[in-house]
């Protein structure tokens, strides 16, 4: 099955209130991630290796730095002539309903979605780090002959709205959906990325608009016995952003060299927005261990367990430990940091010490100074 | 027709570059790498856009797979535009023969008729050779000013040095006197980059005179600027300050690299008023190792490093594995170099092997006979196999057996 026979959608600002501080300025497909990326990157260029050629990013509020970061798709190779990417912002027709939901947002750009003329459609969101091959999981959709595939992974389930744990038969079927509320147990949870037969799609979107209904999940578990519903079982390195130690835990999983290579592997690069920084700078006193440093950092101190944005200074005598660093900060000299997040332009003045846990990491805000 | 533009630009990047060795065995010297994520060709393409010049010509000729493909439509550097651009121009079928670029002159007349698309009152005449961050929009309004049929940059060199280059005698109001040709006995130390400004009209008459005359060897510097100036064109000098160097050499390549790493240097290449652009490798950050040690170098995304990085320049995707030591060197991209080897007073092109255990090059310091020392190089896609040594000023171009 031909790949390109695919619309891919990605939701920029879904689960943005689960780390509302980083959140606060943008849609949580522009969280900066891994240095120089930002979250959408993952399930964008993921989409482009996998043969897709339109992508559709649905947006909802705060998305003007996500547009700055996508401009024209040409990263991606999606600036073209046919099809390419096309940002959604929220479209509003009279039958659309007040609600912002996936399920409303995605009314609004049906048109969108019956002109892209695609047999299927692959959803996304942007707070789930993983190494998901789609092209794995449109061929998987495609040789069960599914009206849905739902991408499914065990083990502890992330508590976000509509945490749904899948039940299959022993083929893969999904017989039932169940609503958790329970998020202590291991089990076998919804990924949030499922492809669907578009003409179904539409079908079930009139559906839900007329039956005032909001989410997937409730759709689905309503019509499981009519649809031909498969789950795509997914077994590597997965991990779903619910709040910012989720997000402190899965960029610090990235300095172990397995989750690098499951996320970032060779064959299915991720793309971004060129920086044009120069390459990092080494100080002669600098020492960094267990680190990821972007291009365009100086470092004059210390860094251990780290990762820094393009463009972060570390001064001189610094020692700056488990700490996400975004990009242009500035950390002065004498300054002690560990345990922190700090979001882009923040300076830290000479002589500070901030000191969070690895489970309540302190947030330091865009721009601010201390 | 294109819409008339007041300055093209016409960049030389057809030589081999034959000092560099096997650094430019299979590519043109203006894309040999340099600076950790830099091509030599970056900098006057650069500088052309930050200059605001967007009609680029570059001349290619020799081996110009990779320069090809790396301008490609000249995204990189916002050249990818509706009206001018960067374009490759390399030599072409003509009714009355085919013809390669016969001299840096000749190479602009063959290209007459792409200059004329344009219009132009001026065309910037660069090479693809050095080094450094110039603002050529001021040069041309000196240009304007002096009424000059011709402005040459030049740059003061120190006296030792002078008897390397070109040099121009130059009067109180900035115009030329003379000039001399790598002389024994300098008497100036007035240098040429090799940046010429030319009235177009003018110069389109002296390229089709150069042309004619079958003695002239077709060269800017030899035949067309000495012509202009016995005619008694205007000729001015337009002064340069700032850093410039010409990497012709492996020991200027490496020097210039290095530079980088001093801050006491005039290169800052991280000013945000005048970005020097590249095409960047689809690569992550770089990850530095639970026992590295990296001090006063440049690192670049996709680089793995374990082991120790001393003064050196690593470009993207390059691997230093525990153990292993790698200083004062530079090292391109997709590099490794593994276990317990060394690296050190050394250049390492692309995609090599450096095998556990190996040494390339040795420090001046180690020397017995100092006039024996010299930057070691190996080339592209080159293993150096277990255990090996590779001596300082060699240059290798093949695989290199393990040693026991």
């Amino acid at each position: 099955m031909a790949t390109n026979n695919v619309l891919g959608i990605i939701f920029a600002n879904a689960y943005d209130s689960t780390i509302p501080e980083i959140t606060a300025l943008r849609a949580m497909g522009s969280v900066p991630f891994a240095g120089r990326y930002r979250l959408i990157d993952l399930p964008l260029s993921s989409m482009v290796n996998a043969g897709i050629t339109n992508v559709g990013v649905i947006t909802k509020s705060n998305y003007r730095s996500l547009m700055d970061h996508l401009g024209s798709g040409k990263a991606w190779d999606l600036s073209r002539k046919n099809e390419g990417l096309k940002i959604l912002p929220p479209f509003s027709i009279p039958d659309s309903g007040d609600v912002i939901s996936k399920i409303s947002a995605l009314y609004g750009s049906i048109s969108f979605i019956s002109e892209s003329g695609k047999d299927y459609v692959l959803f996304a969101d942007c707070n789930s780090v993983s190494g998901i091959d789609f092209a794995d999981v449109i061929e998987f959709n495609a040789k069960k002959n599914a009206d849905i595939t739902m991408v499914c992974a065990k083990g502890m389930p992330a508590s976000i709205a509509l945490a749904t744990e899948v039940v299959t038969d022993a083929d893969g079927k999904v017989t039932e959906l169940k609503k958790m509320d329970d998020f202590s147990k291991e089990v076998n949870y919804s990924a949030k990325c499922c492809i669907i037969k578009r003409v179904l799609l539409e079908r079930l979107l009139h559906e839900a608009n007329a039956k005032r209904i909001s989410s997937f999940e409730e759709l689905f578990a309503a019509n499981i016995d009519k649809l031909n519903v498969y789950a795509y079982q997914y077994e590597g390195y997965i991990k779903v952003i619910d709040s910012i130690e989720a997000y402190y835990n899965a960029s610090m999983d990235l300095l172990d060299p397995e989750v690098r290579k499951a996320v970032f592997n060779a064959e299915n690069p991720v793309y971004t927005k060129a920086g044009d920084r120069t390459p990092a700078m080494y100080g002669k006193d600098a020492d960094v261990k267990n680190s990821l440093i972007s291009d365009g950092c100086k470092i004059e101190g210390t860094v251990e367990n780290c990762l820094l944005s393009r463009g972060v200074k570390i001064g001189k005598n610094s020692k700056i430990t488990n700490s996400i660093i975004m990009q242009d900060t500035v950390i002065g000299d004498n300054v002690e940091l560990d345990c922190v997040i700090i979001d882009k332009d923040a300076t830290i003045k000479n002589n500070k010490k901030l000191c969070g846990a690895s489970n309540y990491p302190v947030f330091v805000g865009k721009g601010i100074v201390i | 027709m294109a819409k008339k533009t007041e300055c093209v630009a016409m960049l030389l990047a057809g030589g081999q570059g034959s000092r560099l060795g096997i650094l430019t065995k299979n590519i043109a010297k203006p894309a040999v790498p340099y600076g950790g994520k830099y091509r030599i060709i970056d900098f006057p393409l650069s500088n052309c856009v930050n200059s605001g010049i967007y009609t680029v010509g570059v001349l290619t000729q020799y081996q110009p797979l990779v320069l090809n493909d790396y301008i490609g439509n000249g995204q990189p550097w916002d050249l990818d535009r509706a009206n001018g651009g960067v374009h490759v121009l390399s030599p072409y079928q003509q009714i009355k023969g085919t013809e390669w670029y016969k001299g840096t002159a000749n190479a602009i007349y063959q290209n007459i008729n792409f200059i004329e698309q344009y219009d132009p009152e001026y065309v910037l005449i660069l090479s693809g050779d050095h080094i450094y961050k110039m603002d050529y929009s001021k040069m041309i309004d000196f240009h304007k000013e002096k009424n000059a049929d011709c402005t040459i940059a030049m740059l003061e060199v120190s006296w030792e040095e002078a008897s390397r280059f070109g040099l121009m005698i130059v009067n109180d109001d900035g115009s030329i006197a003379e000039f001399e040709e790598k002389p024994k006995n300098p008497r100036s130390n007035k240098a040429s980059m090799g940046v010429y400004v030319f009235n177009w009209k003018k110069l389109r008459e002296y390229l089709i005179a150069d042309e004619a005359d079958e003695n002239s060897g077709n060269d800017f510097g030899h035949n067309v600027i000495p012509a202009m100036h016995e005619a008694g064109e205007r000729m001015f000098a337009y002064q340069f300050d700032g850093y410039w160097k010409d990497v012709g050499t492996i020991d200027s390549l490496w020097d210039a690299n290095l530079d980088l790493l001093n801050p006491k240097v005039d290169l800052d290449l991280d000013d945000d008023s005048w970005k020097i652009y590249s095409k960047p490798p689809v690569a992550t950050p770089h990850y530095v190792g639970k026992n590295a040690k990296i001090e006063s170098s440049m690192l670049n995304e996709g680089d793995e490093v374990y082991g120790s990085v001393d003064f050196s320049v690593l470009f993207a995707n390059v691997t230093v594995e525990e153990g292993a030591n790698v200083k004062y060197s530079i090292v391109m991209p997709g590099t490794t170099i593994k276990k317990g080897a060394t690296v050190q007073y050394a250049i390492v092109a692309e995609n090599a092997v450096i095998e556990e255990g190996a040494v390339v090059g040795k420090s001046p310091e180690d020397m017995e006979d100092i006039t024996e020392w010299g930057v070691a190089v190996v080339g592209n896609s080159v293993t150096i196999g277990k255990n090996a040594v590779v001596a300082p000023k060699t240059m290798i171009d093949e695989n290199v057996g393990g040693a026991e």
